[in-house]
C-alpha cells in the first residue's frame, strides 16, 4: 500500500544551520504517530517540511507516493490541517474565524449553515453563543478547539499538530481524542502530553535533527 | 513682488545662531557635536552643487538633459527605499523602480500636461520641482510601505501559513499584510492632508508665497501638488507591493529567506 507521507533522507538546513538530517519515515492513512523530542531537536521543521514551507537541502518528500513539488504541496495543503500550539484565529470573532476558509476562493460554493457551526461547537463541546464572542476574550484551549472545529468543517483528513492538547483540561481533551481517533483521519503531532502520546501507536523521536527511534505498535 | 536675496554676511550669521543650540547640547553631554557638525556642512555643500547644477538645467532647459535629471532622482529613490527598507537591491531595485517611476510620471504628468499647461511639458522650472516633491514622498511611502509589508509577514509568517492552509491562494493570504502596508504607506499623506494649514504652512506655499506670488495662486498650487502626492503615494505602494509578491515567495508559496539586507 502506498503511504500517505512519506520522508526519504530528508536534510533541511536554513542559513547553514542542519535544521533535519537524513530523516526518513512514512505514515500510512488513518495512522495516528507523534513526534517527540526536545524542544529544538526538529520536531515543527518535520511539520514545515512536509507542507512545502522549508526547501531540502537533499532528500524527497513524498505525499500519496507523489514527490512534493508546488502542486502536489498545494494540494497536500487542501487535505491537511496544520495547527500551531498558538493557534491563529485570522477573524475578530468565533463565528468570522469558523467562515473564514468560505472567504477564499477555492472553499467560495460551499457555506456552512447556522446549524453546522452550532452542531460543530458542540462536538467540541464549545457553547453555541461562543460564536458571538470576540477571538481576543475566549481562552488558548478554547481558540484550539476552535481551530480544530473548522478543520473539521473542511473535511480536512490529514491533521498535523504542534502541542495542539497543551492548553486542554482532562474533560476538553475528550472530544478531541474522539475526534483524531476516527480511522480515516491521519494525525502527526507534536506532543509532550503523555494522554496523546500514549493514544499514537506510532511514536518518532527526534535528536538534534535526526529521527533518533521510531517505535511501533504495542511498543508505543 | 520680488524676493529679497539673502546677502553672504547675513548667511554666516545664521551659522553663529547654529552655535548657540550646538554649544547647549555639548554642555548637556548629548554628544552629537560631530554629527550635526557634518550634517550641516554636508546640506550646505550639497544644496550649493544642486544650486549650481538647476541655474546650468534652467539655463538650458533642454528636455533630454531634465529627463536624465528625472531619472538619477529615481534610481537614488529606488536605492535609498530599499536600503531604509532593509531589502536587497538585487531582488527588489526594478520592481521598486518600475513603481515609482510609474506613479510619479503619471501624476507629474497629468499636473504639468493636463493642469499648469506651461508652454513646454518638459520646462524644468516645472518638472524639476514638482517631480521632485511627488517623489519625496513617494520615497518616503514605499519605505514604509515595503518595511512594513515583509516584517509583518516575517514576523506572523504562522498567519501566513494559516491563510494558505485554510484554502487560500498565495495573493489571498498576503491580502491583510498588504491591506495594513498600504494603510501605513498612505497614513501620513492622508493625515497631512487633513492638517494641512492648521498644523503648518506647507513648504511650497510658504516658497511661492516667499517668492512673491499671489497667495490664492499659492494655495492652489498646493491643492494640486497634495492631490498629485496623495495619489502618486497610493499608486507607488499599491504597486510596488503587488510586483514584489512575485518576487518574494518560493514556487512552494513560502516566504524567500534572501530578501533582507543584512542576509
Amino acid at each position: 500500500m502506498t503511504a500517505l507521507i512519506r520522508f526519504d533522507q530528508v536534510t533541511v538546513a536554513l542559513r547553514n544551520k542542519t535544521l533535519l538530517s537524513h530523516v526518513s519515515f512514512s505514515l500510512q492513512a488513518g495512522e495516528k504517530a507523534a513526534l517527540q523530542g526536545r524542544s529544538g531537536a526538529g520536531k515543527s521543521t518535520v511539520l514545515k517540511a512536509l507542507l512545502g514551507f522549508l526547501p531540502l537541502a537533499r532528500g524527497d518528500i513524498f505525499f500519496e507516493g507523489e514527490p512534493l513539488t508546488p502542486s502536489i504541496a498545494r494540494k497536500l495543503r487542501a487535505a491537511a490541517a496544520y495547527i500551531a500550539q498558538e493557534p491563529i484565529l485570522g477573524a475578530e470573532t468565533v463565528r468570522e474565524a469558523l467562515v473564514l476558509p468560505y472567504q477564499f476562493r477555492a472553499h467560495h460554493e460551499r457555506q456552512p449553515t447556522e446549524g453546522e457551526l452550532i452542531q460543530v461547537l458542540d462536538d467540541f463541546q464549545l457553547p453555541a453563543d461562543l460564536l458571538k464572542q470576540p477571538c481576543a476574550r475566549i481562552s488558548v484551549g478554547e481558540k484550539q478547539r476552535v481551530v480544530l472545529a473548522r478543520a473539521k468543517l473542511l473535511g480536512k483528513r490529514l491533521y498535523l499538530l504542534d502541542e495542539v492538547t497543551s492548553a486542554l483540561d482532562p474533560e476538553s481533551k475528550k472530544p478531541v481524542f474522539r475526534m483524531l481517533a476516527d480511522p480515516d483521519l491521519t494525525v502527526l503531532s507534536v506532543a509532550h502530553d503523555p494522554d496523546w502520546i500514549s493514544r499514537c501507536p506510532t511514536a518518532l523521536v527526534m535528536d538534534e535533527g535526526r529521527l533518533s527511534r521510531e517505535r511501533c505498535g504495542a511498543d508505543a | 513682488m520680488q524676493t529679497l536675496d539673502l546677502q553672504w554676511p547675513q548667511m554666516l550669521l545664521l551659522l553663529v545662531m547654529v552655535l548657540i543650540p550646538w554649544l547647549a547640547l555639548g554642555l548637556l553631554g548629548i554628544r552629537l557635536t560631530r554629527e550635526i557638525g557634518v550634517g550641516i556642512v554636508r546640506m550646505i555643500v550639497q544644496l550649493g552643487l544642486i544650486g549650481i547644477y538647476l541655474k546650468f538645467l534652467f539655463d538650458l532647459n533642454n528636455p533630454w538633459l531634465n529627463g536624465l535629471w528625472i531619472l538619477i532622482m529615481l534610481i537614488a529613490a529606488d536605492l535609498t527605499i530599499l536600503r531604509r527598507a532593509g531589502l536587497r537591491r538585487p531582488v527588489f531595485f526594478v520592481s521598486t523602480f518600475v513603481a515609482i517611476s510609474v506613479s510619479v510620471l503619471f501624476s507629474t504628468a497629468f499636473l504639468i500636461v493636463l493642469v499648469i499647461q506651461p508652454p513646454h511639458f518638459y520646462d524644468a522650472q516645472y518638472l524639476v520641482p514638482l517631480a521632485g516633491m511627488i517623489l519625496g514622498n513617494c520615497l518616503h511611502s514605499n519605505i514604509i510601505g515595503l518595511e512594513r509589508f515583509f516584517s509583518a509577514l516575517r514576523h506572523r509568517e504562522n498567519e501566513y501559513l494559516t491563510y494558505l492552509m485554510l484554502g487560500a491562494s498565495r495573493g489571498e493570504a498576503v491580502q491583510p499584510f498588504l491591506r495594513e502596508a498600504v494603510k501605513a504607506a498612505i497614513n501620513p499623506t492622508v493625515a497631512g492632508m487633513a492638517t494641512m494649514g492648521l498644523v503648518s504652512l506647507p513648504g511650497m506655499m510658504t516658497g511661492q508665497i516667499l517668492g512673491g506670488a499671489d497667495p490664492w495662486v499659492a494655495v492652489k498650487y498646493q491643492i494640486a501638488i497634495m492631490l498629485c502626492i496623495f495619489t502618486s503615494t497610493a499608486l507607488a505602494a499599491l504597486l510596488n507591493l503587488r510586483l514584489s509578491i512575485h518576487l518574494a515567495f518560493t514556487a512552494f508559496d513560502g516566504l524567500r529567506d534572501d530578501l533582507l539586507d543584512d542576509h
